[in-house]
């Protein structure tokens, strides 16, 4: 579904992704594992278009994506939660939700969408009408995750939804996620520094680090792997 | 006494009477910094251009003969709003779009350097522009209205307050144009989208939204009401090519009074101003309006820095 081959980008001229390749299949979960400033967060602005590749290229369903504008992007199927959750604070729980659904898909299915997106974050039909900007953080990144489901997404890319949460509300979000993946067979791309529960979550891994793709491989493979078990889950 | 209060109802009414226009003109520029966060030297002259477009239409393109004159120069007015949105569209397609948008939002100072640059420039052509075209001879879009008023009361006291029509009129236009600008930014999806890409560009880009398509829209409206303001004001006003530069400062005074980013904040700065404006002439000279309405301005921004309506957050 998503192909992305020998990526290199990065601000000024300083490459911060480094030949980076990447392969996502329909329906599947995929996690980009990797320490900070390894240019995950990087990698999603590019396939999104906010940052531009020098070199590579990166296929959406048969469409180069590059040769389409970002703001279409969207359009074709992409949803993507930013790094930081970035809701639209001052537009009610409900607009922000409208927002993402913006696309064509969204527009058809939106009674279908927001039903079950409130049934899978009932947070989100209670505070319907609050401003956005007064949610706390664990529930902006259920606004933030709602609203990238509303458009119908083919692929839903996650960058740190755990980013800056309470340990339990991190893990309440990853059940959120499994359990919204079990129902709706939709394919993930999850970038994210809690290792364990990334890879626990995921069906395919990578880690990245320095800009290159250090490893790869099933959940099994990363999870047994010494170098990844020294590193990140501290065994 | 009864004089006293007669001569007080009088300056409140004419100030809220052109506070509403005032309101209206800050709203058109307060759309523009608000969706785009970009300083707009130009507005001032975009809304003497307004009042020209009213102008013209009212003499030059058989409005007057159509609709005789009384109404005649409303209905220009009403006419040369959506004229001036095009042009706005096209100045932002042109030109604003070439230092603002996504395209600047990495650089330093996301364009703002060049932003102040280029709407002074356009300023300054449109003004001398206005000059070679239109000539430097006053103007005015005179209506019998205009000298003409209807007499409230007599009330207690034995106290009547008289409302210039043309002035009652250009008020209740004025309202009418903000509420349906308001319910279209509430309501619409266009609007939604204009607030969303206002909030976060980036994430409204996620999205789907075309953030330079949204600017391009929230130019061309504010361009557009500003126009009309304009041309409310032309009715009791006489104009020339330079008269923006006169109100392009009530406008920021206006929108900062408001809340910068905020609408109905933009709108109740510009009724403050108007008011001010008005009532100071109670107790001051004439000559000396401007200065009543920037002391004001000065105190209520010492006590409320983010202005009625602002907040005191940081935009992430």
């Amino acid at each position: 579904m998503l192909r992305i081959e020998g990526l290199t980008a990065g601000y000024s001229a300083i490459p911060v992704l480094n030949g980076v390749s990447i392969k996502v299949d329909e329906g599947q979960f995929v996690a980009i594992v990797g320490p900070n400033g390894a240019g995950k967060t990087t990698l999603f602005k590019t396939i999104s278009g906010i940052v531009q590749p020098t070199a590579g290229t990166i296929t959406f369903k048969d469409h180069d994506l590059l040769a389409i504008r970002p703001s279409q992007r969207a359009h074709l199927g992409i949803a993507h939660v930013p790094e930081g959750r970035q809701v639209f604070p001052s537009l009610t729980v409900m607009e922000n939700l409208e927002m993402g659904a913006m696309t064509e898909a969204g527009q058809r299915d939106w009674k279908h969408n927001i039903e079950r997106i409130f049934e899978w974050l009932p947070i989100l039909a209670e505070r319907r009408g609050q401003f956005a900007g007064t949610l706390s953080g664990g529930q902006q990144q259920m606004l933030a995750i709602g609203r990238g489901l509303a458009g119908s997404p083919k692929l839903l890319m996650l960058d740190e939804p755990s980013m800056g949460l309470a340990p339990t509300i991190a893990d309440f979000i990853f059940e959120r996620l499994i359990e919204i993946r079990r129902q709706s067979n939709l394919t993930i791309l999850l970038v994210e520094q809690r290792v364990a529960e990334a890879l626990e979550s995921a069906d395919h891994g990578y880690v990245l680090e320095a800009g290159r793709v250090a490893l790869e491989g099933n959940n099994e493979t990363l999870r047994a792997d010494d170098r990844i078990r020294k590193a990140y889950l501290g065994m | 006494m009864t004089q006293a209060l007669e001569g007080f109802l009088q300056a409140l009414s004419a100030g809220l009477l052109i506070g509403a226009v005032y309101g209206l003109m800050c709203v058109g520029l307060g759309l523009i910094f608000g969706v785009m966060r970009v300083i707009n030297f130009a507005q001032g002259d975009f809304m003497m251009l307004g009042m020209y477009a009213a102008f013209y239409f009212f003499t030059a393109f058989g409005v007057q003969a159509a609709f005789g004159n009384n109404f005649g120069p409303f209905v220009a007015i009403l006419l040369a709003g959506p004229v001036l949105a095009v042009f706005g569209y096209f100045v932002h397609l042109t030109l604003i779009s070439r230092v603002s948008g996504m395209r600047t939002s990495s650089l330093e100072g996301e364009g703002h350097y060049a932003q102040l640059i280029l709407t002074l420039g356009i300023a300054l052509i449109l003004q001398n522009g206005g000059l070679l075209v239109f000539g430097s001879v006053l103007a005015s879009i005179r209506t019998p209205l205009s000298s003409s008023a209807w007499e409230l009361g007599p009330m207690f006291y034995d106290v009547s307050v008289f409302i210039n029509k043309a002035r009652g009129i250009d008020a209740v236009v004025s309202l009418v144009t903000m509420l349906l600008l308001t319910l279209m930014i509430t309501r619409s999806r266009i609007g939604k989208s204009l607030r969303a890409a206002a909030d976060n560009p980036t994430a409204a880009t996620y999205m789907g939204i075309d953030v330079d398509r949204a600017h391009r829209i929230a130019f061309a409206l504010g361009t557009g009401i500003t126009a009309i303001a304009g041309g409310l004001l032309a009715t009791n006003y006489p104009f020339h090519p330079f008269v923006g530069v006169e109100y392009v400062i009530v406008m920021y005074a206006g929108v900062v009074l408001g809340g910068m980013g905020s609408l109905i904040g933009a709108f109740w700065g510009g009724m403050t101003i108007g008011l001010v404006q008005q009532m100071s002439t109670l107790i001051l000279p004439t000559q000396l309006q401007n200065a009543a309405i920037f002391v004001v301005f000065l105190l209520i921004i010492f006590f409320r820095p983010q202005g009625f309506f602002g907040r005191m957050v940081e935009r992430t």
